[in-house]
C-alpha cells in the first residue's frame, strides 16, 4: 500500500509548529518517572510513555508520537537505539535540518 | 543475504512489451554515462539511487509500464531504509510494510524454496530497521518494491546517513552538481584556468591580477613570490632564491617555504639548480 503518512523528524524547538501531528524524535533519555520520560533532543521534551515503551536512561531512543498542545509527546512507539555514545547526534540533527529545508522529499505539509 | 532466482520471470512480466529491445538493448550503447534525456530503454544504464519512501510514492510514471521518474531522471534500482511496520509471511514471499518517517511502502521479498528452511535467516521483526535494495513496481495502481536484497540495519547512524545521502542526490538532480571545491589547485577553476591564460595580466606587474589566478589557499608569501617571478625582469633561468629574498625583503627561509608551495602546485619549476625558479608557462 503506498500511503503518505509521514512522521517528520523534529527537535524540541520545532514542537510548537507540530502540535497534534505525529512526529519522530531522536534523543537521549535523561530521566524516567513512572510513565513519563524526559528526552533530550536539542532541549528537553516530556514524553508520555505507553506500556510497550522500554526506555533506559543514558540510551538513545527514537520516539514516534503525537505532539500535545502542552508540547508533551504522547508516545506511539519507541525504539531503543543503544547507548547514546553510539549515535552521531550531529548527523541526526543534520537530518532534521534537511527534513525541513528540503521537505519535498520528507513530508507533506497538509 | 540470499539471492533469489526470480529475475527471468520478473523481466518478462514488467518489460514484456520491450522483449525485443531487451535482447539487444543491454549493451548497445556501451556507455557508462547515464543520459537522462534518453527516453529509450537502455539497460546498460542501470543505476542505484538512494531515495526516501516519499520520493518512491511521489515518483512519476508517464504512462503505465514506463520507467518511474524522480526529479526527472529514470529510476532503475533503488535503495532505501525503513522501520518495519508489519511483516506478513506467505508461501512464496515475505511482505514488509516499511516506514522511514516520510511514508509507508510495501516491500516484497521472494522466498527461495530451494533453501533448506532450517538455514533460512530469521525474519526481521516489527520495529527493526532494514536496508532495502530493490526495484519499484506498480501493480493495479498500487506501488510496491521488489527487494533484491534486504539486510537489517545494526548501526542506527546508517539511517541518518541514508537520509542525508538521499537529500544530496535529490539536490544533485534538482540543482545540478555542487560547485567543485577548489582543492586540486589549478584544475578546478575553469574560468581562470592557469594553463589557458598565459598570465598576460601579470605582465604589467599588477600583483592583484596575478594573485587572483592562484588557488585561494596559497599563502600570502607564495602569492608575493609568484607575483615577483612573473613580473621581474629575468633570464630564462628564472630567479635565484637570494635574489627573490633581496627584492622582496623576505628571509630566505620564507622564500623557500613559498617556493615549496608553488612547486607543489606546479606553478613554478626549478631551472639551473634547486634554488633557481621560473614560472611554469607555455
Amino acid at each position: 500500500m503506498s500511503e503518505l503518512i509521514s512522521t517528520p523528524r523534529i527537535l524540541t524547538p520545532h514542537l510548537d509548529s507540530f502540535t497534534s501531528r505525529t512526529v519522530r524524535l531522536i534523543g537521549k533519555v535523561v530521566q524516567l518517572r513512572g510513565d513519563q520520560a524526559t528526552i533530550d533532543c536539542s532541549g528537553n521534551v516530556t514524553a508520555l510513555l505507553n506500556r510497550d515503551a522500554h526506555l533506559t536512561v543514558g540510551h538513545a531512543v527514537e520516539i514516534v508520537g503525537k505532539v500535545n498542545n502542552d508540547l508533551t509527546v504522547k508516545v506511539l512507539s519507541a525504539t531503543d537505539l543503544g547507548r547514546e555514545g553510539g549515535i552521531d547526534f550531529e548527523a541526526v540533527n543534520a537530518v532534521v535540518d534537511a527534513t525541513h529545508r528540503y521537505k519535498e522529499i520528507f513530508y507533506s505539509t497538509d | 543475504m540470499a539471492n533469489y532466482g526470480y529475475q527471468g520471470a520478473y523481466s518478462t512480466t514488467n518489460y514484456g512489451a520491450q522483449a525485443g529491445a531487451q535482447e539487444g538493448g543491454g549493451f548497445m550503447s556501451g556507455s557508462q554515462q547515464g543520459s537522462q534525456e534518453n527516453s529509450s530503454k537502455t539497460y546498460g544504464q542501470e543505476s542505484l539511487r538512494p531515495v526516501t519512501i516519499k520520493q518512491i510514492i511521489d515518483a512519476q510514471q508517464p504512462h503505465p509500464e514506463a520507467e518511474f521518474k524522480i526529479d526527472g531522471s529514470d529510476l532503475t534500482q533503488i535503495s532505501f531504509i525503513g522501520q518495519i511496520n508489519s511483516v506478513t509471511k506467505r508461501a512464496t514471499n515475505i511482505l514488509y510494510k516499511l516506514d522511514d518517517g516520510t511514508g509507508l511502502i510495501e516491500v516484497m521479498q521472494w522466498v527461495n524454496s530451494d533453501v533448506d528452511p532450517d538455514t533460512v535467516q530469521p525474519t526481521a521483526k516489527e520495529g527493526e530497521y532494514l536496508r532495502i535494495f530493490g526495484r519499484l513496481r506498480s501493480f493495479n495502481n498500487k506501488r510496491s518494491v521488489t527487494a533484491h536484497m534486504i539486510r537489517p540495519i545494526t548501526d542506527f547512524n546508517e539511517v541518518s546517513y541514508h537520509l542525508l545521502e538521499a537529500t544530496a542526490i535529490h539536490l544533485y538532480f534538482v540543482r545540478g552538481p555542487p560547485d567543485s571545491i577548489n582543492d586540486g589547485g589549478v584544475k578546478a577553476d575553469p574560468g581562470t584556468g592557469m594553463f589557458v591564460d598565459s598570465y598576460d595580466g601579470a605582465a604589467n606587474g599588477a600583483m592583484g591580477a596575478s594573485a587572483k589566478k592562484l588557488p585561494a589557499k596559497m599563502s600570502a608569501g607564495a602569492k608575493t613570490v609568484f607575483g615577483l617571478l612573473q613580473s621581474a625582469p629575468q633570464s630564462n633561468e628564472g630567479l635565484h632564491v637570494h635574489s627573490i629574498a633581496a627584492q622582496l625583503s623576505m628571509t630566505s627561509n620564507d622564500v623557500f617555504k613559498a617556493g615549496d608551495e608553488l612547486l607543489g602546485e606546479g606553478l613554478i619549476y626549478t631551472t639551473v639548480d634547486d634554488e633557481t625558479w621560473a614560472v611554469l608557462e607555455y
